[in-house]
Order: structure tokens, then sequence, then C-alpha cells
């Protein structure tokens, strides 16, 4: 029996505009329609093929504001077997190590975990840093950048694969694994499941049900602070070539007063 | 009377339109016209995944026991793909009609296609190329069908129709109950069709320039269009409004009024869109067609208004 835990994530929809808030420079997630990560719609997937492979359950971890329910409710009618949502207003503004110390302790609330699945980075913060913070705070293997995996007894196969190129990588149960978008096609849920996921228990937690000290985490103990944050700036016209007959010298001439050819 | 989707029923609309929007719907639809159901029959094959085609079949032969509620829902998400195939015929109506479990738990699993003619309002038995089960439904009784080869001509090209004879003897009865459950599926299926009418007209419009500025932004195409929405939100809530009480009457006044909203969603559309509209090779004659066979389909706009006239 493989017990699995789920690292799940609600973001801002990347088809919707992103923006920091005013006031103190944390996502602002009013703005934007929220919606699971969808690295976590592959991460929940893969951990559903080995649960399906043979035995397991799935555990859904969530930290974030109530709305993430949404994010955890779609983990569920996919087919996962159960959630914890850790939600507290003393988080608003955390940073990856603070999330990774609340994910750790949470993770220590389900019994005889054998493996961890997240995505490799979310698609709002990008930092790509917290399941490697999470297997140095449980001491636990990480095999990061997953594109393939197998369980097999009591140790976990992965191909890691990176701009250098791949590696094959092998570690005993229980270990750490992020995994890219190539893992695998996620699931659509069927009714059946969406009927399903209603029934399915979700336990919210606070920082203080999981012994985390409220000093080491939120906007105020990050350790690092956005002063100032301005959009990316529009893309400039660049140089029009018109071709009376001589355009490919022309072009030709421009590659070369900027030395690129 | 509660209409209002659940949490629920939204999760599982938006769970059908991810998978229609990123399948080659349209291509499909193409394929099926040309006498090539096979990308046809693969779209139903994940839907059946999701549990469309189990929706309306009972829990003791593996299907979903869902209401008429969820049922509409499906279908307006089904009308806005334009996703070929009997639709109503297998999902809606065959489940009402068929005692028998081992043919129940084939069309839950999506393994069986069916289809059915009920004379008058329904002549042809829709896709019997296609379908594994051909029904034919005359005087309250059910008979197996037996179609001819050639198929008769539909407005929409996808939508190959045929004429049918019963064979054998009866196999079942049934009560106006099946006949009702195809007429709110086909009305459910044009107020979807009718809103991506819609929604493509609302996207060419901002898209499309004329003398500097988006068409769109010329008030009288936004009055054109705002009717289309306003008839389009007219018709909705009679359709889920029909979905619970099931009545004769307020299913006739769904198709009616979903019929005549989507026909007008059909030729403003193609009014913003002008020529490029009337092409083959763009998408919006997919829902063009459809919309036009369909307001005909199940009995037509006249049937329907003389049957909520009767009824008051």
């Amino acid at each position: 029996m493989t017990n699995i835990v789920v690292l799940v994530k609600q973001v801002p929809d990347t088809y919707s505009e992103r923006k920091l808030s005013e006031s103190d420079h944390t996502l602002d997630r009013e703005s934007a329609d929220a919606v699971i990560d969808e690295i976590n719609e592959r991460s929940v997937e893969e951990a559903l093929k080995i649960k399906e492979a043979g035995e397991g359950e799935v555990t859904v971890l969530c930290v974030g504001p109530d709305r993430a329910t949404d994010a955890i409710r779609k983990a569920l009618s996919m087919g996962a077997d159960k959630a914890i949502h850790v939600s507290d207003e003393s988080l608003h503004g955390s940073d990856m190590l603070a999330t990774a110390k609340v994910l750790a302790a949470a993770i220590g609330k389900v019994e005889g975990v054998d493996l961890v699945i997240a995505g490799n980075e979310a698609s709002d913060g990008r930092g790509g840093a917290v399941p490697a913070m999470l297997a140095e705070l449980l001491g636990l293997p990480q095999l990061t950048h997953v594109r393939q995996l197998t369980v097999e007894g009591g140790s976990v196969k992965a191909d890691r694969e990176t701009e250098e190129g791949i590696t094959h990588l092998e570690a005993n149960l229980p270990a750490i694994v992020s995994v890219t978008e190539k893992i695998n096609e996620p699931r659509y849920p069927s009714f059946k499941g969406i009927m399903a996921a209603k029934k399915k228990p979700v336990e919210t937690l606070t920082v203080a049900d999981l012994g985390v000290d409220s000093g080491e985490v939120g906007l105020g103990n990050a350790w690092s602070t956005v002063l100032e944050a301005s959009p990316k700036p529009p893309r400039t016209a660049g140089e029009r070539v018109e071709d009376d007959g001589d355009g490919g010298t022309k072009v030709a001439e421009y590659l070369v007063a900027q030395k690129l050819i | 009377m509660r209409f209002t989707p659940s949490p629920e029923q939204r999760q599982f609309a938006a769970s059908l339109h991810d998978l229609l929007s990123g399948a080659d719907t349209p291509g499909a639809v193409r394929a099926w016209a040309e006498g090539r159901p096979e990308p046809g029959l693969k779209l139903w094959r994940d839907l059946a995944d999701l549990g469309v085609t189990a929706l309306r079949v009972p829990e003791e032969c593996d299907g979903l026991g869902a209401g008429l509620t969820d049922l509409v829902i499906a279908f307006e998400v089904l009308g806005y793909h334009a996703v070929p195939g009997p639709l109503a015929e297998s999902v809606a109506v065959a489940p009402a009609l068929l005692g028998d479990g081992e043919r129940l738990r084939a069309l839950a699993a999506g393994r069986l296609l069916a289809t059915v003619a009920l004379p008058p309002h329904v002549p042809y038995a829709l896709d019997a190329d296609v379908a594994g089960l051909v029904l034919l439904v005359e005087n309250g009784a059910v008979y197996r069908g037996e179609p001819e080869t050639e198929p008769v001509r539909s407005v929409d090209a996808a939508r190959r129709l045929f004429r049918v004879a019963g064979t054998g003897g009866a196999l079942g009865a049934t009560d106006g109950s099946a006949f009702e459950a195809g007429v709110l599926a086909v009305a459910a299926e044009l107020l979807g069709a009718g809103q991506r009418l819609l929604d493509e007209a609302a996207a060419y419009a901002r898209q499309r320039h004329q003398y500097g500025r988006p068409i769109g932004s010329y008030q009288a195409l936004k009055h054109l269009l705002a009717d289309v929405v306003t008839r389009l939100e007219l018709a909705r809530p009679l359709v889920h409004g029909a979905a619970v009480t099931a009545t004769a009457r307020d299913v006739s006044a769904a198709k009616a009024a979903a019929g005549e909203a989507a026909y007008l969603a059909a030729r403003a559309a193609l009014q913003v869109h002008g020529a490029i509209g009337y092409t083959a090779e763009h998408h919006l004659g997919l829902w063009l067609t459809r919309v036009r066979a369909l307001t005909g389909a199940w009995g037509g706009g006249a049937y329907h208004r003389a049957r909520v006239l009767a009824g008051a």
C-alpha cells in the first residue's frame, strides 16, 4: 500500500491578468480567476496512477486561503481520497521557507507517508524551491524535475529531465518527487468523481494546530521583501525594412550592424 | 422550484467543456458528415468516461441515475461544441425505452450507441448507420427498427437521417416521458449552440476592423448581439425549469424558446461574420446548420407553441 501526499496550490489563472496588490506587494488573489495549478493536476494524476496500479491512498495537501477549497475539490473529484487544508490569516505573505515549514508540519500529520508528489514550480511565484526545502526539512531524498516515475516495492525510480539532459535516479521510500509537465496528461473529473468528492473528508488546520510558531510565518517574517513592482514594459516596435527589391540586402546590412552575422 | 445549477453541476459542465475544447471537435463533426465516424466515436468514448452516456441509466445497471437537471447541464455543453452523433436519442431517450439490463449496461459504458425514430415528430432515425441499436416507437410500443441503406439529406451534413421500418414484435411499451426527455435534451443542445454562435460573433466583432475600428464598436452590431443575449437569457430558465417539472407544457415552452433564441443567434452570427461565415471552411457553418436542423427536429416551433397553449 502506497501512502501518497500530493501538494496542491491554487493560483491565478494564467489566462487572466495577474498582478500584485498595491498595499503590500503580495499576490492580488481577488483580481484574477483562481484555479488549481495545472502542474498539480499532473501531480494528482501521477499519484492516482500509482494508487490504481497497486494499492494506496492519496491525500491532497493545500496551504491557502478559504477559497482554495475549490482547488482541493477538483483534486478530490479527480479521485484523491482525502484532503488537508491549512488555512490561516497569519500565513498571508509567507515566503517559500515558511511555506515549506508549514507543509512539512502538515505532512507529519499524515501517518506512514511513502511518497510526496509536488509540481516542479507553481505558475504564479515560480520559485521552484519548495520541494527541495521540504526534502531538507523532512530529511528525505528528493527527486526533482521528474518526467517519468515508477514505484517498485520500497523504492522509487525516476527520469529527471533538465536542460543538461536526462538523469536516471533511484531512491528508497519515503521520498519527495517533483514532476514536470511531461509526466502525464491529467484526467478530467467525471460525474461520478465530482459527486463522490462531496463526501470526502477535508481536514482544515491552522498554524497553531500544526505546532508551527506564528512568528516564523507571514509577510513580516519573510526573509526577502518586495520593495517595488511594476509591469513589464511593452516591447519596442523594432525596425521596419521596406522591400524595394533590395529588402534582403537591407536585412543583411542590419544584422551585420548588430554584429549578428 | 429550484433550478440554479449546483456547484457539482457547474463542475461537471466545466469538465465536459475542458474535454471538448481540448479535442478537435469541429474536425470530428466534419469527419462525421463525410461518413468517417471514428474521430466522433473517440469523442463519445471520452464522454462516456466522464459519465455522459450513463447519466439516465439506472444505478442497478451501472448507470448514474442522474436527473433531468443534470441532463440539460450536459446537453448545453454538448450543443456548445456541436458534438456529432445521436446524443438526445442515445443518452436521453433510449435509457427510458429499454428494460433490458444488458443493453442498458452497454449504453452506460458507451459500448452501445442507440438511435430512435418516434413518428410523427421524429420521423427518421439519426445516424442509424453508426448506431448499434435502432429503435422505432409507434403508438406507445417499442420495436426494433430496420433502417434503409441510403440516408435522407438533412440541412446539417453531420446529421445522417434514415427511414426505418419496424421489425418483429414489440420489445416493450412507453409512455410519453421518453419523447419529453428527447425534446428537453434538444432544447438544451439548442441553447448551447446559440450561446456558441453568440460567443463566436462577439469574438469576431472585436477582432474584425472596418474604417479603422473594430466592427463591434458600431451600435448596429451591438444592438443585434444584445438582442441575442436577451433571448438566450430568457430561454435558459425555461430549459432549466422544464428539467425540474418535466411537464409536457414546460418542455414545449423550453423547446420553442430555445429554438427561437438559437435561430436568432444563428442569423445574427452569420450577419456579423459577413461573407466569411458562409464559407464551408469556416467553423461557423457547423452551428448554423445544426441550429436550423434542431429547430425543426423533435417537433417544430408551431407544434410546441400549440402544446403550450393547449396546456394553459
